[in-house]
């Protein structure tokens, strides 16, 4: 089987089980410069994109010359630049060979496509498609435009991979945080016990939270916990050994460059240790929000006025490591108390003895820039993943408000074709001024329903995007707000979602700006 | 609203309330509500509705409208043979879209105007092949008219039926294919029987038809209603309408695998929506390579589009063609949750 076999076997199913399945049958039988490259992209790492979504886009003039129009109509209606290629260009339905590997010689061809001139690329890119059949076109395109996504987690294809080498999928996640490194040797390369320098330069695997059970109060203990305060950074380690200082955020990547001032900090600090803690934009008037975060994110270059304005610092949580040792095995409460005898900047954190004092805590952290607590077993070991019981995160309500339908869009994936995607707005004086795209939190039947009164109370198109009759109304939840100058309403939410679709109000009933100038001013 | 593409004569057509008009026949085509006469292009829920005081329809529709809109008075019509209603020729041609669907030609001794109905050019064993008509003006369906919906011949979908049957036999799941119970079901059983000695289960509405299929010489694969066969896992396709997912229905069947049979299944997004593991594209409706060539070989000077994309058929064809084209609003493919 090859890469386009596991594709079609893991797309024709919902089943978890029949998915591992598969992924073994592939990982077991494949080629295994085909297996590494296709763990790299069902893992999300290392997603390279050699095509642009735009040099795609310009076979649509190959096939419609006349009228590029029609391509335009054909996107919207599959929502997926890559499968409207393929539909459009690929020569139909069959493989002519499922067995031999695809992913090589297509990163290969790809890289070829790139040296050819601009000009003559969007024919050379369709006569590429016109040879293959349509799901190998889709891919294709999907591992050159670096989108590749297919319903399967990571931790789905790490059980798999525990199955087939016999390891064991704490390590199988541990040994893969940094991605693997293709050779026909991958696999046995995995099996290879690290040096002790290698595994004291990697990341451990996070240890994740879970929301705090409704009954927590007759099933948990308060002084069983160390509560902490919930920053709304980036959860990160920092790692110093004596040759290296990295800084690793929890989606695996490697965000060293990006924070120049945490690493020269960090280099002052004595010893050789791995930290899990937060990134955040300290000021001295008080914490920046996460949109001052982002501006900090994906930048080429970290400039001095950014550094000026945007300064970031890592406040540690836990310590992982120390002078080469690993404490994750140890209680929580011990690696605390080390970690305090450690020069490094710290969240605080405090044991309470009453359910009534930890919230009191929580109550005063939205004033303190945090978005609710964190409680963590004193006893409990740093273990990878979302471990059940361990670690609770009490977050505050999110703030809501309602705000008024003005425009949609059809989604993408599993959405197209379906209004989903809608532009919210909130009164200023006597006209509605959008404040939040949200696109999630109804159910399948109220999206077709509102589909439905979409398309019958479109007043404008433009492009892809309608715009709907003041008419429907929605509560909105978030978790933050900030000043925002590049938004036109001067406010950027942070996580805006649907809560519900309120029938009950009309478009007069709905929340005006001068409210959330008021959430404003609570929040600083 | 018509009057003005055609203005030298009067329009055979207008829209009202209640449907397509012929004042010059006074006849409706497709009504959606009662009238006292109408023209029916195929026995469809959106083009044929009850309460109307009389039908004219090809006659291999008179079985299924008759049973479906619980009516007698149905006069049937050849293929091909003219009849009068007033100074108006009208013929009923092959539509190819299900079993007596029909294109419908009105003539008045100057002017001919066509109303396809639903359609397809593909060859399906289960009805009679459309057959191009030349007239002045065009009135279209206009499904499938976008350029990626361009239908995989039988030959290359059928394997995939059977080769998606024999896996789940060895899964030990009942394969179940979500059609439509009236034109898919029946065409996908006469291609398995004319690829293959295998039988199918059916629901009962896809049983109801299967009777009037047969009636008209049809030849359907060995079913049987899956009321009738014992409980358990089939290793016999169960063939039934798209209604039945997550309905009582299945119950019957133990652990059963999905597969829907639909010329929304080209698109990928669609598919996972339905929470179908398994899409056919097998269409009753036109591709856009089939509503070009059908447009091309009418010679029409006039097209009105009706229902689907209308705005892409219309304006690629102002854009590209000499033919004047022009958006009708209908009530057709309304309801319509996926394809007929």
């Amino acid at each position: 089987m090859n890469f386009v076999g596991l594709f079609q076997s893991l797309d024709a199913s919902q089943s978890t089980h029949a998915k591992r399945d598969a992924l073994i049958a592939f990982l077991e039988q494949g080629d295994a410069v085909e297996t590494a490259l296709a763990v790299s992209l069902l893992t999300g790492r290392k997603q390279q994109r050699t095509l642009k979504p735009a040099q795609l886009k310009q076979v649509a003039g190959v096939l419609y010359q006349e009228t590029p129009w029609l391509f335009d109509e054909c996107y919207q209606a599959v929502g997926d630049l890559s499968e409207t290629l393929a539909i459009l260009c690929a020569d139909g339905l069959q493989e002519a060979n499922t067995q031999d590997p695809v992913l090589s010689a297509w990163s290969d061809l790809q890289q070829q496509l790139l040296q050819i001139h601009p000009d003559a690329l969007p024919t050379a890119l369709y006569t590429t498609l016109q040879q293959l059949s349509r799901d190998e076109a889709f891919l294709f395109l999907k591992t050159a435009s670096g989108g590749f996504r297919v319903g399967v987690s990571r931790g789905l294809v790490h059980d798999a991979l525990a199955k087939v080498t016999g390891m064991s999928r704490d390590v199988i996640d541990e040994r893969l945080m940094d991605g693997l490194t293709v050779s026909q040797d991958w696999l046995s390369d995995l099996q290879r016990p690290l040096s002790d320098a290698e595994q004291h330069a990697r990341p451990c695997p996070f240890l994740l939270a879970h929301p705090l059970p409704d009954n927590f109060e007759s099933t948990l203990s308060p002084s069983d916990y160390v509560v902490e305060y919930k920053w709304d950074g980036i959860r990160a380690q920092l790692i110093k050994t004596d040759q290296i200082i990295r800084l690793w955020s929890r989606g695996d990547h490697d965000i060293t460059t990006q924070f120049p001032e945490i690493i020269e900090a960090a280099s002052s600090w004595p010893g050789q240790w791995t930290l899990d803690g937060e990134i955040l934009i300290v000021r001295d008037e008080g914490l920046g929000s996460f949109h001052d975060l982002q501006t900090r994110l994906n930048r080429k270059r970290v400039t001095k006025p950014l550094l000026a304005s945007h300064p970031a610092r890592f406040r540690a949580y836990d310590l992982l490591k120390f002078n080469g040792v690993d404490l994750r095995e140890q209680p929580l409460i011990k690696r605390k108390a080390h970690l305090d005898t450690l020069s490094v900047e710290q969240s605080p954190w405090h044991i309470h003895h009453s359910w009534l004092a930890i919230s009191q805590m929580r109550a005063q952290s939205r004033s303190l820039g945090a978005e609710g607590l964190m409680l963590k077993a004193q006893d409990a070991a740093y273990q990878g993943g979302r471990k059940s019981g361990v670690w609770w995160k009490w977050k505050l309500d999110p703030m809501t408000a309602d705000l008024v339908l003005i425009y949609a869009q059809a989604g993408h994936g599993r959405r197209a074709s379906l209004h989903t995607d809608y532009t919210l707005a909130a009164w200023s004086e006597n006209t509605l001024v959008p404040v939040a795209k949200a696109y999630s939190g109804l159910t399948d039947d109220e999206l077709k329903t509102i589909d439905r009164w979409i398309k019958a109370h479109t007043t404008d198109k433009f492009g892809p995007v309608r715009q709907v009759e003041a008419e429907l109304v929605f509560e909105i939840g978030f978790e933050g707000i900030a000043r925002s100058s590049r938004h036109k309403s001067g406010i950027a939410l942070r996580f805006p979602r649907i809560l519900r679709w309120r029938t009950d109000l009309t478009p007069t009933d709905a929340d005006s700006l001068s409210y959330f100038n008021e959430l404003l001013e609570v929040a600083r | 609203m018509i009057s003005k593409n055609t203005p030298s004569r009067d329009p055979l057509i207008q829209r009202t309330d209640k449907g397509l008009y012929c004042p010059q026949a006074d006849v409706y085509i497709d009504p959606w509500r009662a009238v006292p006469r109408a023209l029916i292009t195929h026995a469809h829920a959106d083009h044929a509705r009850p309460g109307s005081s009389q039908y004219h329809c090809a006659s291999e529709s008179t079985g299924v409208i008759g049973s479906r809109l619980n009516t007698e008075h149905i006069v049937p019509h050849p293929y091909g043979e003219s009849f009068q209603l007033n100074d108006i020729e009208v013929t009923f041609f092959p539509a190819g879209h299900i079993l007596g669907s029909a294109q419908i030609r009105l003539h008045d001794g100057e002017q001919t105007w066509v109303i396809t109905g639903d359609y397809k050019r593909t060859p399906d064993p289960s009805c009679k092949a459309f057959e191009p008509v030349e007239c002045d003006v065009l009135i279209t369906e206009a499904t499938f008219a976008l350029p990626i919906y361009r239908w995989p011949s039988m030959d290359e979908i059928m394997p995939r039926i059977f080769r998606w049957w024999d896996a789940n036999i060895r899964a030990k799941r009942t394969p179940v294919l979500l059609c439509y119970s009236l034109g898919k079901a029946q065409r996908v059983m006469t291609e398995i029987a004319a690829r293959s000695g295998r039988g199918v289960r059916v629901h009962g509405a896809v049983a109801t038809l299967n009777t009037h299929y047969e009636a008209a010489g049809v030849p359907l694969c060995p079913w049987e209603r899956a009321a009738d066969a014992p409980k358990g896992v089939s290793q016999e396709l169960v063939i039934a309408p798209p209604q039945v997912a997550g309905s009582a229905f299945l119950k019957r069947f133990g652990p059963t695998e999905l597969a829907m049979a639909s010329g929304w299944m080209q698109v990928r997004g669609v598919r996972r929506r339905a929470a179908i593991n398994q899409g056919f594209v097998i269409s009753d409706h036109a591709d856009w390579n089939e509503l070009l060539e059908t447009i091309y070989q009418s010679n029409a000077h006039t097209v009105y589009a009706t229902h689907g994309e209308t705005r892409v058929l219309t304006r690629f064809l102002n854009e590209t063609t000499a033919i004047k084209a022009t958006r009708l609003e209908t009530a057709f493919g309304i309801n319509q949750e996926l394809d007929q």
